[in-house]
């Protein structure tokens, strides 16, 4: 095969008398068409350490369920209350807090660059932005970038251990359960904007970001409309925590 | 003398098909960015060419469910509670208006993205919009098809059109004027299918029908899809595997980028930079996502008629079971497989036996023919680079619907359908 990839290729080479233009001509392919690279790919991304998978399955439906029957209804109770302007100021809040452990991560990993950009993003969001009801720093040209614990860990080589199904927060594994938990710790020991201490008197703020969190995450349980769908999220989340890590 | 007669039938001939010549749109003045077939399949058109459409918070939009087959919550194992029942989407505007149907395509659901954004299209234009999941999509054969075999496109639409009925009934407040039609890709061939049983049972009689990008001979198409996974794809060896390949390159295009964002003109830059995958690496990746509704549809199918040729018949299957050794099956088997394992023994049992080609008759664009001919309501727009067609196909649109057909230049396989000059034109057609 000659350089296909560095090549644009030939827009319509052939044309039939009807004006159809072979678009599978342009490709070279197996000559015996009995290569098997897509099985051999399937069933090796199959590979992914899960030894509780009887128990993470149940798990899988009952968020499902979850899902269906109180998450996503009460958010579009809250969609249906709320401008969307208030919605936007609440997710950008929560954004604003979140960039405490984003920063915190980022220097445990001596990203130099990135933890500058974090902090710039802090100080702008937190004044111009009110307390980060607003998101300057997007419209400045800083996007959000979220570094966890989890990556943390794997920056530095802890293996992923085995896949978790959490209840009602979804895919994970052993080591980013652990790092959830250690920036949950950390950001109640910061107190950042005094949020973690008023929260403790008022419950309701953890609500309003449960909410918010649901809200702001695309992800739908059965919106892949397959009977494999738990195989298929297992191996997308592994595979996202992998290039996030990466990256 | 004989000159003579020649340019009569010359003229004569002109004349005539003066009036069936199909539209094809010009390359140059159609000014779609993608001329190549796989990138434009896979990404679509570039978000600032697409038509500007409501978000979702502007649509008065509802998930409904309807129990179609109520044998099948027994019949069917725990795990599939969730598609027990049918689901659609209806968006419903605040006065009387047009209801349009949308079909979606290759075991795609109601919620699929061409559907939603075919939903934003036409409720801005101020039609009722139905989704509707494809006859093969995974929660269609559960809870909608009667003998969850899909591929026979007569029976598909039988029990499409069942479904189009209990909408109606269901959503009978609904002030409508009258009734629209669509699909895309296999939906496309199901509309088609669909708007002939209507000749018949009346319920709708569509005003007007429009088929976007449909397979005109089944089994060329299903070939084609089976074929994609064949390409040579230049970095893979024994140690990197096809998805290793991908991602690794999606890796180090995040990396030189600096940071993840995940958007609608992703794959638009992705394709620009460095990392770029060539012909072949698409292909194989388009090939992939249809081996894998092959492999949804082959397993659904064979669990619901108890074949036993993935699921052993009496497997017992609770919440907690793993699937995976069923999907180890299942993803072995393409279109083709499927096609000669489920479809043609269920049919050559019902229909006292047949052969192959008989089946292709009837189940593609071919066993309407004289219908399509002749019902100036259903157009048809296709591209000229679509891989589900094969030589000739684009013929025998030509002679069917005459210029009833619009072939754009450019797009591959539904790639330009989000594409503005296209979805002026789709309005355009049902506007009238």
């Amino acid at each position: 095969m000659v350089h296909a990839e560095d090549t644009t290729p030939p827009a319509a080479s052939v044309v039939e008398p009807d004006g159809f233009t072979l678009p599978l001509k342009q490709l070279t392919f197996n000559p015996g068409l009995d290569q098997r690279e897509f099985e051999r790919s399937t069933l090796n991304a199959l590979n992914v350490y899960d030894p509780l998978e009887n128990w993470n399955r149940r798990v899988y439906h009952f968020n499902y369920r979850f899902d269906q029957w109180v998450f996503l209804p009460v958010v579009s109770g809250y969609r249906y209350i709320t401008p969307s302007f208030l919605r936007t100021g609440v997710s950008n809040f929560f954004n604003n807090l979140g960039d405490i452990p984003n920063l915190l991560n980022s220097l445990l990993q001596l990203k130099g660059q990135r933890s500058m950009e974090i902090t710039a993003r802090l100080l702008l969001n937190t004044t111009v932005g009110i307390a980060g009801l607003w998101d300057p720093a997007t419209k400045m040209g800083i996007p959000r970038q979220s570094e966890d614990f989890g990556q943390t860990l794997g920056f530095y080589g802890v293996p992923s251990g085995p896949y978790l199904m959490l209840p009602i927060l979804g895919p994970s594994n052993l080591r980013d359960t652990g790092g959830l938990a250690f920036d949950w710790t950390a950001e109640s020991q910061i107190n950042f904007l005094n949020v973690s201490d008023v929260s403790e008197n008022h419950p309701e703020i953890y609500l309003l970001r449960a909410i918010d969190k649901r809200y702001t995450t695309n992800f739908r349980y059965g919106e892949m409309n397959s009977p494999f769908e738990y195989v298929k999220v297992r191996y997308v989340y592994t595979e996202a925590r992998k290039l996030q890590i990466a990256e | 003398m004989l000159r003579s007669l020649r340019f009569a039938a010359l003229l004569g001939g002109l004349i005539l098909s003066a009036s069936g010549q199909a539209r094809d749109v010009d390359a140059a003045t159609y000014g779609y960015p993608l001329t190549n077939p796989f990138e434009a399949t896979i990404a679509s058109t570039p978000p600032d060419l697409r038509p500007e459409l409501p978000t979702d918070d502007d649509i008065n939009q509802s998930d409904y469910s309807l129990n179609l087959l109520p044998k099948r919550e027994f019949e069917l194992p725990d795990n599939f509670w969730a598609v027990k029942k049918f689901h659609y989407r209806l968006a419903r505007q605040d006065h009387p208006a047009p209801l349009i149907f949308l079909i979606a395509g290759t075991g795609a659901p109601y919620h699929s993205s061409i559907n939603e954004y075919l939903k934003k299209l036409y409720y801005k234009a101020g039609y009722h919009v139905v989704q509707l999941s494809s006859p093969t999509s995974y929660d269609f054969m559960t809870s909608a098809s009667r003998f969850a075999t899909p591929g026979v496109s007569k029976d598909d639409a039988e029990d499409m059109y069942r479904v189009m009925q209990a909408v109606r009934t269901q959503q009978s407040d609904v002030p409508v004027t009258e009734f629209y039609l669509t699909g895309y890709s296999l939906g496309a061939l199901d509309a088609a299918f669909v708007a002939h049983l209507d000749e018949t049972r009346h319920s709708f009689n569509f005003k007007r029908v429009l088929l976007l990008n449909p397979p005109v001979n089944l089994y060329t198409s299903i070939r084609n899809l089976d074929k994609l996974v064949q390409t040579q794809v230049k970095g893979i060896n024994s140690t990197t595997t096809f998805y290793e390949l991908v991602l690794g390159k999606l890796t180090r295009y995040f990396q030189q980028k600096g940071y993840i964002d995940l958007n609608d003109a992703l794959v638009y830059d992705f394709q620009n930079s460095k990392q770029h995958l060539s012909n072949e690496q698409m292909a194989m990746l388009i090939g992939t996502s249809f081996r894998f509704s092959a492999a949804d549809i082959a397993f659904t199918s064979d669990l619901i008629n108890r074949r036993g040729l993935i699921t052993p018949p009496k497997y017992p299957i609770s919440e907690g079971t793993s699937l995976t050794p069923f999907f180890k099956r299942a993803l072995q088997c393409d279109f083709t497989c499927y096609l000669t394992e489920q479809v043609i023994p269920m049919w050559r049992a019902r229909t006292d036996g047949g052969s192959l080609l008989q089946l292709i008759d009837q189940v593609s664009l071919y066993a309407l023919k004289d219908y399509l001919k002749t019902s100036t309501k259903i157009a048809v727009m296709h591209n000229a680079d679509d891989v589900i067609l094969g030589p000739g196909d684009l013929g025998f649109l030509r002679s069917t619907f005459g210029n009833r057909l619009t072939v754009y230049p450019h797009g591959g396989h539904c790639g330009n359908i989000n594409y503005r000059v296209n979805s002026d034109a789709m309005l355009e057609f049902f506007r009238g």
